[in-house]
């Protein structure tokens, strides 16, 4: 959600989220990039597994957590005994700790999470069937906010410089800070409203009928405002602080020309602080997207799961959502980060993962 | 050390909170009295059914009524209370686990806290929802798992926020003196560490909580946090939402409540940061000429003339610069002499036209090579005629641009050079100031190199444009003894080779006697003192006790072969 991207934000102003910045590794030649990569791959990839294996532990422990019997806390109220051990055997609950542990690693390195209650089929698949839906409109969405929250930020950034324009810095705070205050499926509630309601262009929710992309159009939109308006402001005081840099001041005092000073200058340091803080904003988008999900009624991983848990106690499905959900924000972080690399190689000197 | 850009931050910031920020408090006001008054009072008309089911707004129902004909307004407002509650005590949640784990972090040993840091950055790194997903699925649906699930969630960015802040504040002089001093480290957690967060941690509480309270109600609209018969925001906008194409109305009251707080929410968290970290807010940098006086003509060989020099602060009204007067010949080294705050870096800066923003300068007359620098100079002009040299090399390059990439700049701009033209005269200057592996350094970005190296490179570009005038500010300070040397004896061979006339700027008398054929002594804004013959200087010759004091402080130094160039020249 946007608050906690801002917080995240005011990390990073006083110089604690960046990584790298100016603390970077003083002699690193230009032979040892190469090495740079490896350590760094290397490191990410030892992460990701780490990661992974937290997240088989979490998936696990997700059943063995809920007080009482999980197993007659799953299969409800007012089910039979024999529900109830139907329920734990599938779930291996009837099994010591360890074995149940054992055999549940083993089926998950087989991509087995168990059969889902509520559609008998494996958990896995159906949640691999709705992944694409959501992976897409968060992909979509990231395009969209970092084209146009950059180039916002950028732009009002320049123009307001050294106090100029004060009247525009204040219509930007205020206008950024209410799109990014309203919350994502307040927005999406909103822009059925106008679109779908009202002017009838766009359908309310997803429907196989309209096309995937006239369908995505709204989620999209939802998605992407207030992290437009998240990005716009943090690209903004990025942009005042770059300029105040020392060596934009040299840029300065080499008199170069507008377009150089500020599009090869200024730009490639703006971006990477810009991309730094996008890779929290994508998991705080992908957290919405759940929720946005549900208001359009689109076929993705948050529909799956919300359903999941509010209406069918479905907990293979549960798990192998939580697991894929899980593993998309780490493959985002990874991949924004190799990004952030390749724009900035002192990133990968930084020890996070 | 003052640089050319220095401005004078006490005068210039100013401590104040923004408007913004009491109109956030002004709400959030409103907000908590509504939590408490609303639902004494409208209770009855939130949860009583009447038979008026399912309207639109209406003088008696102006936001409607639900499909029990429960009246909207009356339970959006008595929703305040559960909402904002369920806000406060997921935040409460939040702060203390997230506080406590990164104090405990701090207090642990090497191995555990980095165990602990390790899986704090892998609690921040999944969507807060996802948390919120796991805890349902544990604990079932309602708003008491949601607070939990939020709390926990938010408690991650606690935890971080602490961590990185006690390893900022655990290193500073005070801590450090008292773990010398034998202050068991749980009293320095709470009498140090914890106190001089407040600030930050104040903020990130108010940014939690507008969070908190959002991802509540998105929680209770999509069904996993407040269950019928309580309702808060996001179950009432739920509502509202299945009812979009028969009854809109229903969203209005909702939203509008969702916005309203996470509007306060912001305005607090954005005042707060603001109050914080002040931005400075400074018009334009003005220079003037002022009238009145009578110039003498310039001689020939006048390079750079500046006379009846004053810079003004803007705001303050103080006067950085008074009344100065220089002039360098062509092929001379002026050097300024001062403490930080002299004034001697300003005047650099309007010399070379870089005078910081929310300063005036006047003078009679400022004239670089017959250009008047008080008023329109090209760039391209200006670039050709000045070079400069900055204090701390560390800073002063691009951290994003490849050497080569950035020098180069600066010849297509000052000479109009191809890339390649550029690139060869840069590999020559890279040559001349005997940086090892032209080649290579061309490719490298800036902190691929040391210090000594980057303010080479530095020289190498004041070189390569070959300026009439080079303005060094300060260019050894950051470098240590015999880098320093180094760099001195390139600026003096760039004055003997290329003829370029240098402005030395700096506090050290001893560096600025190596260098410079003339000196000039200033304190508080004024020149104080002019040398004539820096070779020759002691402490008797000088007249102003100042500058006694200076020399009497100043260790000897001396460059090999100044002489031997002096009497080259």
């Amino acid at each position: 959600m946007s608050h906690s991207i801002d917080a995240s934000d005011s990390l990073s102003s006083s110089g604690l989220g960046i990584p790298g910045g100016h603390n970077a590794p003083r002699e690193l030649r230009a032979s040892s990039l190469a090495g740079a990569w490896r350590r760094f791959i290397g490191r990410r990839l030892i992460g990701l597994a780490v990661n992974l294996v937290l997240l088989v532990l979490v998936t696990f422990i997700i059943v063995r957590l809920i007080p009482g019997d999980p197993a007659a806390a799953i299969a409800g109220t007012d089910a039979s005994q024999s529900q109830v051990d139907a329920v734990r055997a599938e779930l291996g609950l009837d099994k010591p700790l360890p074995v149940q542990f054992g055999q549940y690693v083993l089926g998950v390195l087989h991509g087995d999470f168990g059969t889902s209650f509520h559609y008998q089929l494996p958990a896995l698949q159906i949640v691999l069937t709705a992944a694409p839906y959501t992976i897409a409109i968060a992909f979509a969405s990231l395009i969209v906010f970092l084209f146009f929250g950059l180039a916002i930020g950028i732009a009002v950034g320049i123009i307001t410089r050294g106090d100029r324009h004060r009247w525009l810095d204040h219509v930007f705070n205020i206008g950024a800070g209410l799109i990014a205050s309203i919350p994502a499926y307040v927005q999406a509630t909103l822009l059925i409203m106008v679109f779908a309601v009202w002017l009838v262009w766009l359908p309310p929710a997803y429907s196989p009928s309209y096309g995937l992309a006239q369908s995505a159009v709204l989620p999209v939109a939802a998605l992407s405002l207030g992290c437009i308006a998240s990005v716009a402001r943090i690209t903004r005081r990025e942009v005042a602080v770059v300029l105040e840099q020392d060596y934009m001041r040299t840029a300065r005092g080499w008199r170069l020309p507008s377009l150089t000073l500020y599009a090869k200058h200024m730009l490639p340091n703006v971006v990477t602080t810009a991309l730094t803080l996008s890779g929290i904003i994508l998991t705080a988008l992908l957290g919405s997207a759940l929720i946005v999900e549900s208001v359009f009624a689109w076929p993705g991983l948050g529909t799956v799961s919300v359903q999941a848990i509010s209406e069918f106690k479905d907990y293979p499905i549960i798990r192998a959502a939580v697991f894929v959900i899980g593993t998309i924000s780490l493959l985002f972080t990874f991949f924004i980060d190799i990004i952030l690399g390749i724009l900035d190689p002192r990133t990968l000197g930084d020890h996070r993962g | 050390m003052a640089s050319l850009f220095t401005r004078p931050r006490a005068a210039a910031r100013r401590r104040t909170a923004s408007p913004l920020l009491y109109l956030g408090y002004g709400m959030l006001a409103v907000l908590v009295l509504t939590a408490i008054i609303a639902p004494i009072f409208l209770d009855h008309a939130a949860t009583t059914l009447t038979s008026t089911a399912n309207s639109g707004p209406t003088h008696a129902h102006p936001m409607g009524t639900d499909s029990l004909g429960r009246d909207m307004l009356a339970r959006v407002l008595v929703a305040t209370r559960e909402t904002m509650l369920a806000a406060v005590f997921s935040t409460a949640i939040a702060a203390v686990l997230g506080i406590g784990l990164g104090i405990a972090a701090w207090l642990a040993a090497r191995r555990v806290r980095e165990v602990i840091l390790r899986l704090i950055e892998f609690w921040v790194s999944y969507p807060t929802l996802l948390v919120a997903i796991i805890v349902a699925a544990i604990l079932g649906r309602g708003l008491a798992p949601a607070v939990f699930a939020i709390g926990l969630a938010n408690a991650g960015g606690f935890a971080r926020l602490t961590a990185n802040l006690a390893a900022g504040i655990s290193t500073r002089e005070f801590v450090v003196t008292a773990r010398l001093m034998g202050v068991p480290s749980g009293r320095i957690a709470t009498r140090h560490i914890v106190p001089n967060m407040a600030e930050p941690q104040l903020i990130l509480i108010a940014q939690a909580f507008a969070g908190a309270l959002v991802e509540l109600s998105g929680l209770s609209f999509i069904g996993l946090g407040a269950q019928s018969p309580s309702f808060d925001w996001g179950a009432l906008l739920n509502e509202g939402a299945s009812k979009i194409y028969t009854n809109p109305i229903l969203i209005v009251g909702p939203s509008i409540a969702l916005v309203f707080a996470s509007l306060a929410a912001l305005f607090v968290g954005d005042g707060l940061a603001a109050a914080a970290n002040p931005r400075t807010n400074l018009r334009r940098a003005r220079m003037l000429h002022h009238s009145g006086t009578e110039l003498a003509p310039l001689t020939p060989d006048t390079l750079l003339s500046v006379d009846h020099l004053t810079v003004r602060h803007d705001d303050s009204g103080r006067e950085l610069v008074s009344d100065v007067s220089l002039s360098i010949r062509r092929g001379e080294v002026l050097g300024i002499v001062g403490e930080s705050g002299s004034g001697k870096s300003v005047t650099a800066s309007v010399v070379s036209k870089l005078l910081a923003e929310g300063l005036t300068a006047t003078a009679a007359r400022a004239e670089l090579s017959g250009a008047d620098l008080l008023g329109r100079v090209s760039g391209r002009e200006l670039a050709r005629r000045v070079a400069m040299v900055y204090q701390d090399p560390g800073t002063a390059l691009n951290p994003a641009l490849t050497l080569g990439n950035q020098l180069s700049d600066v010849l297509s701009r000052a000479l109009g050079s191809t890339r390649r033209a550029a690139r060869q005269n840069l590999l020559e200057r890279f040559r001349d100031v005997l940086l090892t592996d032209p080649e290579g350094r061309m490719r490298q970005y800036p902190h691929q190199l040391s210090g000594g190296m980057k303010q080479r490179a530095m020289i190498a570009s004041a070189m390569s444009t070959r300026a009439e005038l080079l303005v060094a500010d300060e260019p050894t300070t950051a470098l240590d003894v015999t880098v320093q040397r180094e760099v001195l004896t390139l600026i003096k061979r760039m004055n003997a080779t290329m003829g370029t006339s240098v402005l030395f700027i700096s506090h050290d008398l001893g560096v600025v006697r190596a260098l410079c054929d003339r000196v000039l002594v200033m304190r508080d804004g004024r020149i104080v003192e002019a040398i004539d013959d820096v070779a020759h200087m002691t402490p008797e010759g000088v007249v102003h006790p100042y500058t006694r004091q200076l020399l009497e402080a100043t260790p000897i130094v001396t460059m090999p072969g100044r002489d031997i160039e002096g009497a080259a020249r």
